[in-house]
């Protein structure tokens, strides 16, 4: 087993075009979708990110740290998996309800282990 | 047998409450199970009660515990396995539901019963202990059981929780080779519950009629897992708790007294319990390999059987006790096998045997013994023997009713 991180990106402002019932769709399945792979021992954690994200950066030796850019797309939250390979991993991602509901993209990203 | 739904109710809920606090949290389980309890309570006296009270219970709880994870984190360290997953937006929902499956609850009861039996935990604290977590007894019921005071059970159960801290008590369902080790030291504890309940001949009796049930309901909790695989044990220590509790209403007379088995009311005991006990028996002997709980439930099972007590199939009862020597000679048993002996062999054959334990340290002022050796003495006629051991035996006790059996007893052998 190895660990992946799945990064979700969807567009920041697409939650307020959807309907109360859309929503409550939306939550439904996800919350079946996340209750499998916790079942399954597979989700070892995920998160929505919150509001307020900052971005530190480098400039010509000096760090400084801002408000992340507004950008169309967002980082809506991160899930950590363990799968037994990347094709699994990439499978597990596909599954995710939410591409039904929302534009969304899932980069997946195998995690470095210790030692093989 | 009394459904105590809410009191069973609550013993689940601590169990998953446990899982997800973490073993050391115990005590913060139980109070939140307690406030959610509370809280129903008053809920139900305005609205009444809904119709299904365990799952309205079961959602304050699960409230109650995300709150409580969620109120001031860093205050306290978890060491759960899903504490984690209350921490976030999108997996506490779903979490929850899956800790809060029937399966899940199953496991959780099972490991909680595991490490209220921990051996880093003294045998009296684990008794309270199991009690007051897996049953919902509360510290005066449990006072009340025990005879003792709720300050005294409340020293216990803090000693029982300061052993699972120092012991790094485990919450888990033991596995390999360390499980029928284990396994031995749960069905230990449950026997000790049960002959807590049946043998005191003072008390409450309603409350030791219950210590009886759940010790019943937690080696059949054992009994219903798929984890735990070699069961014969379990259903060896379930044959003998359901065929003695069988017998249980005909124990006593109308003063509360103990009878002996010659002196029962065979039409007071209970035809369905003791069905049951049968059928684990049956259950038990099925691979052929015969334990301690096995031989003891058969014998239990041969006066069970029997119409009356003249009726006693006493060649089978020795049987089983050369066998149950072999594997456990403790002096009780030995004491208990003389009176087989007695009916088998005769009462001087008895005497022999008797004389050659008497001696043992722990049956040496043991009453039972001598007022045992009495009835050996009267049955072969030789009353001024018999006088000197009731008298001893009479010495020995302290339970009133006991001392006046004996006494009885002794006036026989007098004008005999």
């Amino acid at each position: 087993m190895k660990d992946f991180l799945l990064i979700l990106r969807t567009e920041g402002n697409v939650w307020t075009d959807l309907s109360p019932e859309q929503l409550q769709h939306h939550i439904k399945n996800g919350g079946a979708y996340i209750g499998g792979l916790i079942k399954e021992g597979k989700l070892k954690s995920a998160n929505p990110v919150d509001k307020g994200s900052r971005i530190i950066s480098s400039v010509n030796g000096v760090l400084k740290d801002g408000p992340f850019n507004e950008s169309k797309e967002v980082i809506a939250g991160y899930f950590l998996i363990q799968a037994n390979d990347i094709d699994e991993a990439v499978e597990i991602a596909k599954a995710n309800p939410i591409f039904k509901d929302i534009p969304t993209r899932i980069e997946v990203h195998p995690m470095m282990p210790i030692a093989e | 047998m009394v459904d105590h739904l809410f009191r069973h109710e609550s013993g689940r809920l601590v169990a998953v409450l446990t899982r997800i606090f973490g073993i050391e949290n115990l005590e913060l389980a139980q109070d939140v199970v307690q406030d959610a309890l509370v809280e129903a309570i008053h809920h139900w006296q305005y609205k009444g009660v809904p119709d299904n009270p365990s799952a309205w219970l079961f959602r304050v709880a699960k409230n109650k515990a995300v709150n409580e994870i969620n109120r001031d984190r860093k205050k306290i360290q978890y060491s759960s396995d899903v504490i984690h997953y209350l921490q976030s937006k999108w997996t506490a929902g779903p979490a929850l539901e899956y800790i809060f499956s029937e399966e899940e609850i199953h496991d959780d009861v099972l490991k909680m019963i595991f490490a209220c039996c921990h051996p880093a935990i003294s045998s009296d604290s684990q008794i309270a202990l199991a009690l007051r977590t897996l049953c919902g007894f509360s510290i005066s019921e449990i006072a009340r059981a025990f005879l003792t005071t709720e300050e005294n059970i409340t020293k216990r159960l803090v000693r029982a929780r300061k052993s699972i801290r120092d012991g790094n008590v485990a919450f888990e369902i033991p596995a390999g080779a360390e499980l029928e080790k284990r396994l031995d030291a749960v069905l230990t504890t449950a026997y000790l519950l049960f002959n807590e309940g049946y043998s005191a001949s003072n008390g409450n009796e309603v409350i030791r009629y219950e210590l009886c049930e759940e010790a019943i309901r937690l080696v059949q909790i054992i009994a219903g897992s798929k984890t735990i695989l070699f069961k014969n044990n379990v259903y060896g220590l379930l044959a003998l708790m359901y065929l003695n509790a069988s017998r249980f209403k005909g124990r006593l007379d109308e003063k509360g007294n103990i009878l002996t088995m010659a002196r029962q009311d065979r039409s007071k005991w209970d035809a369905g319990l003791r069905d049951k006990g049968l059928a684990y028996l049956n259950q038990a002997g099925q691979d052929n390999k015969i334990g301690f709980y096995h031989l003891l439930a058969g014998i239990s099972a041969c006066h069970s059987m029997a119409p009356d007590y003249r009726a006693t199939d006493w060649k089978s009862i020795l049987n089983l006790y050369d066998c149950l020597v072999n594997i456990d000679s403790s002096p009780l048993i030995l004491l208990n096998r003389t009176i087989a002996v007695c009916s088998v062999l005769g009462p001087e054959r008895a005497i022999e045997e008797i004389q050659r334990i008497e001696n043992i340290p722990s049956l040496k002022n043991y009453h039972l013994l001598y007022s045992t050796k009495a009835e050996f003495y009267i049955q072969s006629k030789q009353f001024s023997k018999a006088a000197a051991c009731l008298e001893t035996s009479i010495r020995l006790t302290s339970v009133p009713a006991e001392k006046e059996i004996l006494r009885s007893r002794l006036d026989f052998c007098k004008i005999s």
